[in-house]
């Protein structure tokens, strides 16, 4: 196995290095002057003297230096932001964002898969029919209308929680339920349509027939192998929460990464957009390994996916 | 294996909640703002963002300030009013005995030339160095000289070239209008007359900077400049914590210093102890807070968390000003702003994408003009209070200027206008291509809608994010496009110089002798009253005869001020000094 997970880290960096090099390429080519910030234009000898600054003369002596920069982990200055670097940036922005995320995937897990269990076990009953109806939701309703309804809720009109802000247990649960709201869903939706598979299997209906408690046979048995399909969900679902969500972060005021992505590419802070796409894409290639390791230990019989 | 998940997911859910248990709980500050995106930048040199203003004006402190309410400049570091020759060309400030920075130290006029000479350096990258160049005696030409200088060694790259260029710099910068005759005594003096010059020492880029940024400064081969011969400063000079080089953490003379600056969450401003007001400050403590989301920055408000919200740009702002105007909302006050909303007309390009620009020609930009109803977009598109523009510079907003008359709306004369140039009732004309942001669309919309009813024309809609926009704003690629500006300080040119031959801003590429030369004329008239008509004179040829821009609007801005709070005066400027708050809550 040690010998695939290596092959696996080794394949996961050359895509890193592909998705920086091609956000870069992107980067470059598209118009907008990165070093001008809003409507009055930047006198010429200004911006020359910032391009020498930031060595942005020339695209591929300033793609070396952003490379040999990130092999360093260090991702040089923001634009947009001049007296912070994008290190500091992301010191103080991805803390926060994989808080949330976690917070948001524990609660999504928690309640996602037992509430499908249930459902598939009670399959066409009042329960099943409240939880599909809850999947809709989940999945149809943004969460730019669901965090705005939750924040006029209980923070304005309840006053039981604060507006948005971050630094204090109050600040987590609407910020963390909102996000956790559409995986939520998903993880309900699939891990109901995937029991239902599992329980009319041939070890389901042996391991019953052999006098298991039902109970025994759903949780220690049949959800050991219906969660697979839930576990490929959960790789790149958890590297998008813990990156960070633009518009929960938005509604909430949480100082997280999320909004740096879509900050710095509007701005065309170059560096703040690397930096970013390396992290989550890093995060999406390790996680997926670990998901591919979690699938040997639940299923021995696909040890060898790695 | 439940067992083992489950026991997994307490256990992180545990760490993630000791993470919140281990941060302390600090105290509410005395008042407390919002700022929507954060500081942009504290570099007083390189600041052009209101919000930082706010800031870095209420930190440091000029050789003067502005009034809150007036904003007339007034004493700040130096006592005012300093001694102005008869040429109006030499001013002496007197740096006050009682001027302190934070540590304690005295400012000196030192302190100032460092500050100003920073700013025109060529490695600051500062927007307003214009404002330094433009008006000291010298500034430009030193400016000019380092940036050969800089593009040489570029190419050359000679240790031995570099070495003389550095030897250089003080010499050169000698024959700058720029000196400290005594550790109080500052003399400044200007190529030409500039009746605003005071207001100008008010701004950042006119700060002075404390001598410790030095120990940060970027040397090569022992020069006080980078390898790229460029005056270069770590960029972490403005941070209160940053000690690296024995560097104590930004040091500033205002009336609050900068004391915590956690990013996109909070800046922490406490009083000065050293400063001359303050045992007079009602707030000891202030905190700025980002809400990049203004909505919740509203409801923020609403729940007493915060005091004061001096932007609140919502979709709803229409509705803001119909509570203020009504008398039911008396804490939204709608502060009429020194800025203008208006459309450039191409005056430069010939063709645009192989079809004949028609807005080089004077008439068809007039006889849009005309058939623009700029009461309508402000009362049934707008709806929030905004004045009409028929003039470049608001009317009433400088004491000594009036503004031009300028046209209104007369379709009649408008498509006559059309017609002498050869597009009776539009035909003939090419689509009209309006360039803008997905904010302004419901205005253009109106606009075009107004232009096809009472002239016949076709229009094409381009709506672009906004880095696009400016990119084809800059490159002329466009006939007609959106422009916003905000005045820098008071007086009318600050408007006007916009459309002088090849500024920067001449984002239309207007250009016209004759305006240029009103304009030069004005620059070096002492009278004021003389000045001010040659101003109006040149403001009439813009907006009465030629027209490479369409006034439409000068925005007024609702903020927000709990009715606990006083001290705080909406203005044009829709800047705040904070060292008259008290908050009774």
């Amino acid at each position: 196995m040690i010998p695939r997970l290596l092959k696996r880290l080794v394949l996961g960096l050359v895509t890193v290095a592909c998705v920086y090099t091609v956000t870069f390429l992107m980067v470059v080519s598209i118009p907008g002057n990165p070093l001008q910030q809003g409507e009055r234009k930047l006198p010429e000898e200004v911006e020359n003297a910032l391009r020498a600054r930031y060595d942005m003369d020339n695209n591929w002596r300033y793609f070396g230096q952003l490379v040999q920069g990130a092999l360093r982990f260090d991702f040089g200055p923001a634009f947009t932001y001049s007296d912070w670097t994008c290190n500091q940036i992301l010191r103080g922005a991805l803390p926060v964002s994989v808080t949330l995320g976690l917070l948001a995937m524990l609660i999504a897990v928690g309640v996602g898969v037992p509430v499908g269990v249930w459902s598939a076990v009670r399959r066409n009953g009042l329960f099943d029919f409240a939880t599909l109806s809850f999947v809709l939701v989940g999945v149809s309703l943004p969460t730019f209308v669901t965090g705005s309804v939750l924040l006029t809720l209980f923070a304005v009109e309840w006053r039981l929680a604060p507006v948005g802000g971050w630094g204090t247990f109050a600040h987590l649960p609407l910020p963390a339920i909102t996000l956790a709201l559409p995986f939520m869903a998903q993880i309900t939706r699939l891990t109901r349509m995937s029991m239902i598979d599992v329980m009319n299997a041939d070890f389901v209906r042996a391991a019953l027939a052999k006098g298991l408690a039902p109970r025994t046979v759903v949780w220690n048995h049949a959800l050991r192998v219906a969660f697979l399909p839930v576990l490929s969900y959960l790789g790149p679902a958890t590297a998008q929460a813990l990156t960070g969500s633009f518009v929960v972060e938005k509604v909430f005021g949480v100082p997280g990464l999320g909004q740096h992505f879509v900050n710095a590419a509007l701005n065309r802070d170059a560096g703040l957009i690397l930096a970013t796409v390396l992290v989550f894409s890093s995060m999406l290639v390790a996680l997926n390994v670990v998901v591919d390791v979690l699938y040997g230990w639940l299923d021995p019989r696909i040890s060898g996916a790695v | 294996m439940i067992a083992r998940i489950s026991l997994a997911c307490v256990v992180l859910f545990a760490l993630v909640l000791a993470t919140f248990s281990m941060g302390a709980r600090e105290q509410r500050a005395d008042f407390t703002y919002v700022n929507p995106s954060d500081i942009h930048t504290l570099d007083p040199a390189r600041m052009s963002w209101i919000q930082d203003f706010r800031v870095a004006l209420n930190i440091w402190e000029g050789l003067t300030r502005w009034d809150a309410r007036t904003l007339e400049p007034v004493a700040g570091a130096a006592e005012f009013p300093p001694g102005i020759s008869e040429d109006h060309r030499t001013y002496t400030f007197a740096i006050r005995p009682d001027a302190r920075w934070s540590n304690g130290e005295p400012v000196t006029a030192a302190d100032f030339v460092r500050g100003w000479r920073r700013a025109i350096e060529p490695g600051t990258a500062a927007d307003y160095a214009f404002l330094l160049t433009g008006n000291i005696e010298g500034a430009h030409d030193y400016v000019h000289w380092r940036y050969q200088a800089v593009a040489r060694l570029k190419q050359v790259g000679a240790e031995a070239e570099f070495d003389a260029h550095a030897a250089a710099l003080d010499e050169r910068f000698a024959r700058v209008g720029l000196r400290a005759l005594d550790d109080r005594t500052l003399e400044v003096r200007l190529h030409a007359p500039c009746p605003y010059f005071l207001d100008l020492t008010a701004m950042p880029a006119f700060l002075p900077i404390h001598s410790s940024i030095e120990a940060l400064r970027t040397r090569h081969r022992s020069a006080p400049l980078d390898r790229n011969g460029l005056v270069a400063y770590d960029p972490q000079w403005t941070k209160p914590d940053y000690h690296r080089e024995g560097y104590p953490g930004l040091i500033t003379n205002g009336a609050y210093r900068l004391v915590d600056w956690t990013f996109k969450r909070r800046a922490r401003l406490e009083a000065n102890p050293h400063h001359s007001v303050a045992a007079s400050l009602n707030c000891r403590t202030i905190d700025m807070v980002c809400f990049d989301n203004l909505n919740a920055a509203l409801m923020a408000y609403e729940s007493k968390h915060v005091d004061f919200l001096p932007d609140l740009g919502v979709s709803y702002d229409h509705e803001l000003a119909r509570l203020s105007l009504s008398g039911s909302r008396p804490d939204f006050h709608l502060c009429p702003v020194m800025a203008t909303y208006f459309l450039n007309f191409n005056c430069s390009s010939l063709e645009l994408g192989g079809v004949a620009n028609p807005m080089i020609d004077r008439r068809v930009r007039k006889a849009l003009t005309l058939a623009t109803d700029r009461v309508r977009i402000v009362e049934n598109v707008r709806g929030r209070c905004d004045r009409v523009a028929y003039s470049f510079v608001p009317a009433g907003a400088l004491k000594d200027y009036q503004p031009p008359k300028g046209l209104t709306w007369n379709p009649s004369e408008a498509r006559q206008l059309l017609a002498e140039a050869g597009f009776p009732e539009g035909a003939g004309l090419p689509p009209i291509e309006i360039l803008y942001t997905q904010n302004d669309r419901h205005v253009i919309q109106a606009i075009a809608r107004m232009w096809e009813t009472e002239l016949g024309v076709r229009t094409n809609l381009h709506c672009k994010e906004s880095k696009t926009f400016g990119e084809d704003k800059s490159e002329h690629r466009y006939m007609v496009a959106r422009g916003k500006w905000y005045a820098d300080y008071n007086d009318a040119t600050t408007f006007l110089d916009c459309l002088i031959t090849g500024n920067g801003n001449n984002d239309s590429g207007y250009t016209n002798v004759a305006y240029d030369a009103l304009l030069h004329r004005a620059a070096r008239t002492a009278d004021r009253q003389a000045r001010a008509a040659l101003l109006a004179e040149a403001e009439a040829v813009i907006v009465e005869q030629d027209c490479p821009i369409l006034p439409i609007l000068h925005f007024t801005e609702p903020v927000a001020i709990q009715p606990y709070v006083s001290g705080l005066y909406p203005n044009g400027r829709l800047w705040f000094s904070f060292r008259d708050v008290n908050v009774q809550r």
